[in-house]
């Protein structure tokens, strides 16, 4: 028991450390996905770097959700979902038998397409993850890590006088940053982001995007999305999805500007997709 | 342009109401009809209901009735002896059916969240395509038969457990209606709640899931809480249904209007003493009889207040997450 206790001790240091030295943060090797009988993606060979944006681009179906979705094992929930080959984030494979995905989630946070806080008030929306995974003890220390996640998400000034109100009361942009602080609480090394602007105007995307920009400096952030002009706008690294396959990854500015691959081009320059 | 032209002959209004023929107002007609029947009815036993009750409360003051604690109607017939004028005191009633149906919630709430919970989150496909249709057939089984499983099971089951330990319980108790008559609303406080729990968004499941918290956290934490006002309104209805459950009691708790809280004890209810006081040749004009109507409209507003009331409560979940 004891043994145990050291030894998984040592195995968080050495994630700690994997996680905190340079090189990739994620790899994936040869990532194919089934749903029953039909493949959805095959064979994704794509590494991500420390503290990077990356853009997720591609037409509907293209696989680039489903392959974020693997990323902290979502697809798990799904019934009919296979997954194939090796996601390897700190050196070591999240698809291993041994991997609990519960731990994981706690690493690779995420937000969805459409805000979903839950019926509960904004603080306890953002302690939610804190409280599952104990990490705080303290009401002094819970209050803390609330407001400084409100603060990282930009949603304090606006916020910080009704805590105890129901977090489905904000409007749609600020209900998106709410779970936003909600994925930051439990200081996750990666933030997945699955069209997070898709359900909010212009002005509330513009909020949102300068936000990822910012949150850059302590997370990885991977982002699915349907729009160029965002993935141009918020990300270094940009990959493109067709029918399943990674066609194309690199910096956004040669994807954007100097295209490797004719699909690549057709669906940037609209021709696709 | 042509086209245009034929379509809309110079002169004649092209909006002009058309005939629809007779088979349109026919089926018009035949439905108009029908759901009147259903609403002249309701309102038919609902005027009936208040005017026999005024005809009683001409006869018994009504605060004898709302707050007496003695329930004797028979004197009321016999006019040559002492204290004729009969005891309609229905505190007995209404403390009695309340305990029953108190007992019948207490044995399904849990029972029926219990199993509403396993089968709209744990259950496979293949547990939940036999197991709620093997559940919700409770539901089809008659209430007599739930009464005499009361009465020739569950009572003497009781009393014999009872003498066992040195107790006397007598055969008739209100433990043994109430357990049968939980059992008996655990189908309707699980699909109502199975329906309830399935109506939280997939969404918010996620999103827990997604924050690393496990199946049965995110079921305590977000789904449980999202979803207990349209619990309370399942169980609600399924108090009402108790309240209004005849059969069962009258064949397991008995006729004696007791004033006891206690449950190994016989008592009577609302709709048994309605039953009794009905069965048979009766004069229509004694308050004896008329009692019942009063009883009856007292039953219809209480049920109906509690439907009202679970309905509010389970359309307002609906809207919040549509």
């Amino acid at each position: 028991m004891l043994n145990n206790s050291v030894e998984s001790e040592k195995k968080m240091a050495e994630v700690e450390t994997a996680l905190n030295s340079d090189g990739p943060i994620i790899q994936a090797k040869d990532v194919s996905v089934f749903y029953g009988e039909k493949q959805a993606l095959f064979d994704v060979n794509l590494d991500f770097e420390k503290n990077q944006v990356t853009s997720l681009i591609g037409p509907s179906g293209c696989g680039k959700s489903t392959f974020l979705r693997c990323i902290n094992r979502m697809n798990d929930l799904v019934d009919i979902a296979r997954v194939k080959g090796e996601i390897i984030i700190a050196n070591q494979d999240i698809y291993a038998k041994d991997v609990d995905v519960v731990a994981l989630r706690a690493h690779v946070g995420m937000v969805f397409q459409k805000p979903n806080p839950f019926p509960k008030s904004i603080y306890d929306n953002v302690a939610y993850g804190p409280r599952i995974h104990k990490t705080v003890s303290t009401k002094d220390e819970m209050d803390y890590v609330v407001e400084r996640s409100l603060k990282r998400a930009g949603l304090w000034d606006e916020v910080s006088d009704r805590l105890d109100q129901p977090g489905n009361g904000l409007s749609g942009g600020q209900q998106q940053r709410l779970c936003i602080a909600r994925a930051i609480a439990i200081e996750p090394q990666v933030v997945l982001m699955d069209e997070p602007c898709s359900a909010l105007d212009p002005i509330a995307t513009a909020v949102v995007e300068e936000l990822i920009d910012e949150l850059r400096e302590r997370f990885t952030i991977i982002i699915v999305t349907h729009s160029m002009q965002q993935a141009a706008r918020v990300s270094q690294k940009t990959a493109f999805f067709h029918l399943g396959n990674l066609v194309e990854h690199g910096d956004t500015d040669q994807i954007f500007t100097n295209p490797q691959d004719d699909r690549t081009e057709n669906y940037i320059t609209g021709r696709i997709g | 342009m042509s086209d245009f032209q034929s379509k809309f002959a110079v002169g004649v209004n092209p909006f002009a109401r058309q005939s629809k023929g007779f088979g349109n107002a026919a089926i018009m007609f035949v439905l108009i009809a029908c759901s009147c029947v259903a609403i002249l009815v309701t309102v038919g036993i609902v005027m009936s209901l208040i005017f026999e009750t005024i005809r009683f409360f001409e006869q018994v003051p009504i605060l004898d009735f709302l707050f007496g604690t003695h329930w004797s109607p028979q004197t009321a017939l016999t006019a040559d002896v002492v204290g004729s004028s009969g005891a309609f005191g229905a505190v007995p009633l209404i403390t009695g059916t309340l305990l029953i149906s108190f007992i019948a919630m207490c044995i399904a709430t849990p029972l029926g969240l219990a199993s509403a919970v396993y089968l709209a989150e744990f259950a496979g496909p293949k547990v939940r395509s036999f197991a709620k249709p093997l559940l919700e057939m409770l539901a089809g089984i008659p209430s007599v038969v739930y009464g005499f499983f009361a009465a020739l099971t569950i009572a003497p089951f009781i009393r014999n457990s009872g003498s066992a330990a040195g107790f006397d319980i007598s055969s008739e108790s209100a433990l043994a209606a109430g357990i049968a008559m939980g059992i008996m609303v655990v189908p309707l406080v699980s699909s109502l709640s199975d329906d309830v729990i399935n109506s939280v968004p997939q969404s918010l499941r996620d999103a827990s899931l997604g924050l690393g918290a496990t199946h049965a956290e995110t079921v305590r934490k977000v789904v449980l809480p999202a979803a207990v006002p349209g619990i309370a309104g399942s169980l609600l209805l399924a108090t009402s249904s108790a309240i209004g459950e005849t059969m069962i009691v009258v064949m397991a708790a008995g006729l004696a209007a007791n004033l006891t809280l206690n449950p190994f004890e016989a008592v009577t209810t609302v709709t048994v003493q309605i039953v009794t006081l009905l069965t048979g040749d009766q004069e229509f004009d004694s308050a004896k009889t008329l009692s019942a109507f009063a009883l009856g409209l007292f039953l219809f507003v209480i049920t109906l207040a509690l439907n009202v009331i679970a309905l509010k409560i389970v359309n307002h979940f609906k809207e919040q997450y549509d």
